[in-house]
């Protein structure tokens, strides 16, 4: 019976090679360190998860943001863990992606066959820091404020365009509840499209390209 | 990457990937029990750390020391090695450079080895920019500030420093050789940094210079004066002073009969150096307004080089020898010279002869010599200048060298004092002391804008200040004061004027005027936030000035206390008249508005009501809705309001009685007409229409 389910949906889909693709494709020997990069992974999806459920609860204007992070923080039943493990997270995620990075420099990962998967790693770097400066700003307190005020104003000094730039990203010259949206569009709809868009090439290349193995002394 | 190369390495990859392991289930469960960990371990931060909520965000508190997420902390940290203009460096330069530096790696690595131990040049780098923001992470957390109050007991200059700057500056603050601090800190820069002067008072902002130019010094402070001073007390105290105090040591008179050491031999004379850099900080800038204008007044001069300067600091007045001109001068023009010295307005032909025999070592500044005989003596027998200290023995060397940069600087800047006395003399009646603006004496009803604001000023170039002071504006009424259009400035004076104009933009005086020293008290009384406040413009019995007079009886009954409220509260947009709404509590202004009403009676004697000050705007408020579009009379002028109407004039100047204004208003008129023909206006403002008539209707 489920011989033949598989078969209808193999006829359907090809769900077979693409198991064997993905699945049974054989490894070089290699060590923990290659581990890093499904770990990235892995808390990608835990901020995805936590992330969509603290959509749930969160409203993007100033009083009600601050008063729904702190409902969910203090009263919701195992709010304390989502917001927990979504700030958490994000430390993780950081700190993961750089020891990842690392990791692809010191074997010259980034060598042919795999510049484009490098250069789709860089770009998840930087999306991973853009992450983390949207959504300090989220719980709209004192902490997250006054940050907020120094990154932009740090920002501000680029030549020609550090008025304009720091203008658009807040929505006015000061930080309003127009540049609280502003960042929440950017944290929960802008920046996950290019993330998923990015990771989705970037696993695709390790399939296809394969993991360096780990290069001998004189290679 | 050569084609042989390339092959050869997907072709031992092949053979790699045949010696290893399937991905399932050998690599994923690998995977599996990372990613189980480091789940473990975020449950664990959740749960036992968690994540904090502070207080709601509060844009209002300056205080509050901001310190962005862990991870940016080696980029905030790496500013702090970029001051003042330098800072792009950090900010931009370097981050766009190693963001490149990541995105071209495979193309900058070209070569086929991929054992680190080959790549020397790659990995060197690697780990140097690990190493690199690691170390500014630590940094950046160990200088991260102990929260406000929580410093040591008593070292309030520590205490300043940590509430106020370390903030954004960390424990310590690079500033390049030559900045002027105490202006910085004052009047804030245009990078972000706020100006403290409306929150620090001048000797607090001294004590946080000397923090910053002279850490140590603070600390000699604490372990050697703090026991008996305070720091505000001995940083307002003179420099000359100070060093005596500390050579001087237990002779020094006040500690004498204490139990004092020789601090000559207790303090290295690097210690002692650090310390009196404390307490008075090398601030070129700060030494001059200190030590050297109180003689020197406050333009700075000087034409030689810096080590001509040098040393006439140093040596000061054992150096300066004066050449006896009762060899080269004849008795009369010493006595000219003398008469200049001692009242130079009175000699204007001192002038040339100044400039001639004196100004190459005096520059501009006349000496000030109270006795003629003894300005006769100094000139004609010359000598040392006794009075002019020997800084070279006072100073430090820090403060000798910011001392010499600052004034060779200012030297070579327009000379702001001249310009100043040009403002004064040409300027200020129209435009205000300060730039404020006011009534436009050449045009009725038109208020002059402030000139002296932030946006004024940023919005015109020195281009065309030049053009329109040389060319004036005849549309509203002011005269060209360029030579070259019939003025009298040259070119030279009108670049000292926009020279001093300029210098309003680092600080202006409009935003709250520079005489508002001291927010008033919550507790200060309406009339005591009149006297303070409202009088330099409204004067002291509300006879007026630049601003509206309170006595003015009709000014009084066209204003209803809400009107004066609203005034009061919201101001007057482009006018010095801010809105002190900003500035009061709505009870002060409520006793403010109670204090300009007991005008209204003293003012009794402040003349008949005028068409400027009470009558248009009871015209405005109840007949212009009709008369200005209907035709017939109209009183949007004065002199509509005199001479339109139907079939003659409406206003007989000096009889109330037969003019149909006054008929209509009052119920008399023959044909029963009654203006508003809504209901009549209430009596007492009637009164001041018929007041107004039968004083001949004046204008103003």
């Amino acid at each position: 019976m489920a011989t033949k389910l598989g078969d209808w949906m193999d006829d359907r889909t090809g769900w077979r090679t693409h198991h064997a693709t993905i699945f049974l494709r054989k490894i070089p020997k290699i060590n923990w360190s290659y581990t890093l990069g499904s770990a990235t992974l892995f808390t990608m999806f835990i901020q995805i998860v936590t992330g969509i459920l603290l959509t749930l609860y969160y409203v993007p204007e100033p009083q009600q943001a601050y008063a729904s992070v702190s409902y969910i923080t203090n009263e919701l039943p195992f709010g304390w863990l989502i917001r927990g493990l979504h700030h958490w997270g994000a430390s993780a995620m950081v700190l993961l992606v750089v020891l990842h990075m690392v990791r692809v420099i010191i074997y010259g990962a980034y060598k042919y066959p795999r510049e484009f998967t490098w250069i789709t790693g860089v770009a998840l770097l930087l999306l991973t820091f853009a992450f983390g400066f949207t959504g300090y700003l989220l719980p709209w307190d004192q902490r997250a404020y006054w940050a907020t005020v120094v990154g932009t104003q740090i920002g501000e000094v680029t030549p020609v365009v550090g008025d304009t730039l720091r203008a658009v990203m807040l929505g006015g010259e000061e930080i309003s509840g127009l540049t609280l949206t502003r960042f929440y569009g950017a944290h929960v709809w802008v920046l996950p499209s290019l993330l998923l868009l990015l990771v989705g090439i970037h696993i695709f290349l390790v399939i296809r390209n394969g993991i360096t193995s780990v290069p001998k002394r004189g290679e | 990457m050569k084609k042989e190369e390339r092959e050869a390495y997907l072709e031992n990859y092949e053979e790699e990937k045949k010696k290893g392991v399937p991905f399932w289930p050998d690599i994923i469960f690998k995977d599996s029990i990372v990613a189980f960990i480091i789940f473990i371990a975020l449950v664990a931060l959740a749960y036992f750390v968690g994540a904090s909520l502070e207080e709601i965000a509060d844009p209002s508190d300056a205080t509050y020391t901001p310190r962005p997420e862990w991870y940016f902390l080696f980029l905030f940290q790496l500013l702090k090695f970029f001051p003042g203009d330098l800072e792009v460096i950090g900010v931009i330069v370097l981050p766009v450079i190693a963001i490149v530096f990541l995105i071209l790696l495979p193309w900058i690595d070209r070569s086929s080895r991929r054992h680190p131990a080959g790549r020397p040049v790659v990995i060197g780098v690697t780990v140097f920019g690990m190493v690199a923001a690691v170390f500014l992470t630590v940094q950046a957390v160990e200088e991260a500030p102990p929260p406000g109050g929580t410093t040591a007991e008593g070292d309030r200059t520590a205490a300043l420093y940590v509430d106020n700057c370390a903030g954004c500056h960390g424990s310590t603050v690079a500033v390049a050789p030559g900045t002027d601090l105490f202006a910085v800190i004052s009047a804030g820069t245009h990078e972000g940094m706020p100006s403290w002067n409306a929150d620090l008072a001048a000797d607090e902002i001294d004590a946080l210079v000397g923090f910053i130019l002279a850490p140590r010094g603070n600390e000699v402070f604490a372990s050697s004066c703090a026991g008996c001073h305070t720091a505000d007390e001995l940083i307002e105290a003179d420099a000359i002073e100070l060093r005596n105090a500390l050579e001087a040591g237990s002779g020094y008179p006040p500690h004498e009969t204490l139990d004092v050491p020789e601090w000559s031999e207790v303090l290295s004379s690097a210690e002692q150096g650090q310390l009196l850099n404390f307490l008075t900080a090398p601030d070129g800038q700060r030494l001059w307004t200190q030590q050297c204008s109180s003689c020197h007044g406050r333009s700075v001069a000087f034409a030689g080089t810096t080590e001509e300067l040098r040393e006439v600091v140093v040596q000061g007045g054992g150096h300066l020898d004066m050449p006896a001109f009762g060899a080269t001068l004849g008795d009369a023009d010493i006595e000219i010279l003398a008469n200049y010295v001692t009242d130079p307005a009175s000699t204007p032909e001192g002038e040339q002869l100044f400039a001639q025999s004196c100004a190459s070592c005096h520059a501009q500044r006349i000496p000030r010599v109270e006795s003629f005989d003894e300005a006769v003596q100094a000139i004609a027998l010359g000598g040392a200048h006794e009075d002019m200290p020997v800084w070279g023995e006072i100073l430090t060397d820090e403060q000798t060298d910011a001392l010499v940069a600052y004034v060779a600087e200012a030297a070579e800047r327009p000379d702001l004092a001249s310009g100043q006395e040009l403002y004064a003399q040409n300027c200020a009646n129209c435009h205000g002391e300060f730039g404020e603006g006011g009534l436009n004496p050449a045009r009725s009803d038109d208020i002059i804008a402030p000139i002296s604001t932030a946006e004024y000023l940023r919005t015109r170039d020195d281009q065309t200040l030049r053009a329109i002071i040389s060319q004036g504006q005849p549309n509203f009424g002011m005269s060209p004061f360029g030579s070259a259009f019939g003025g009298p400035l040259s070119d030279d004076q009108v670049d000292e004027l926009v020279a001093f104009m300029r210098a309003w933009e680092a600080n202006p005086p409009v935003e709250l005027p520079p005489e508002v020293e001291d927010v008033p008290q919550p507790t200060a009384s309406g009339q005591e936030v009149y006297g303070q406040l409202c009088a330099q413009c409204h004067g002291q019995l509300g006879q007026g000035g630049i601003g509206t007079a309170f006595a003015d009886p009709s000014w009084q009954s066209a204003n209803s206390d809400r009107d004066i409220f609203d005034a009061v509260n919201l101001g007057h947009e482009a006018t010095a008249m801010i809105a002190w709404g900003e500035v009061l509590t709505s009870q002060q202004i409520e006793q403010l508005v109670v204090h300009i009403r007991t005008f209204e009676s003293s003012g009794s004697t402040a003349g008949p009501p005028t068409y400027d000050g009470a009558v248009s705007s009871i015209f405005e408020e109840s007949c212009t809705a009709c008369h200005g579009s209907l035709g017939g009379w109209t009183g949007t002028s004065y002199e509509e309001a005199l001479n339109t109407g139907q079939g003659g004039p409406t206003i007989i100047p000096g009889d109330p009685d037969n003019s149909r204004l006054v008929q209509t208003m009052i119920d008399t008129h023959p044909d029963g007409v009654i203006m508003p023909p809504a209901g009549l206006l209430p009596d007492d403002t009637v009164q001041i229409i018929i007041d107004w008539v039968a004083a001949g209707a004046p204008e103003r």
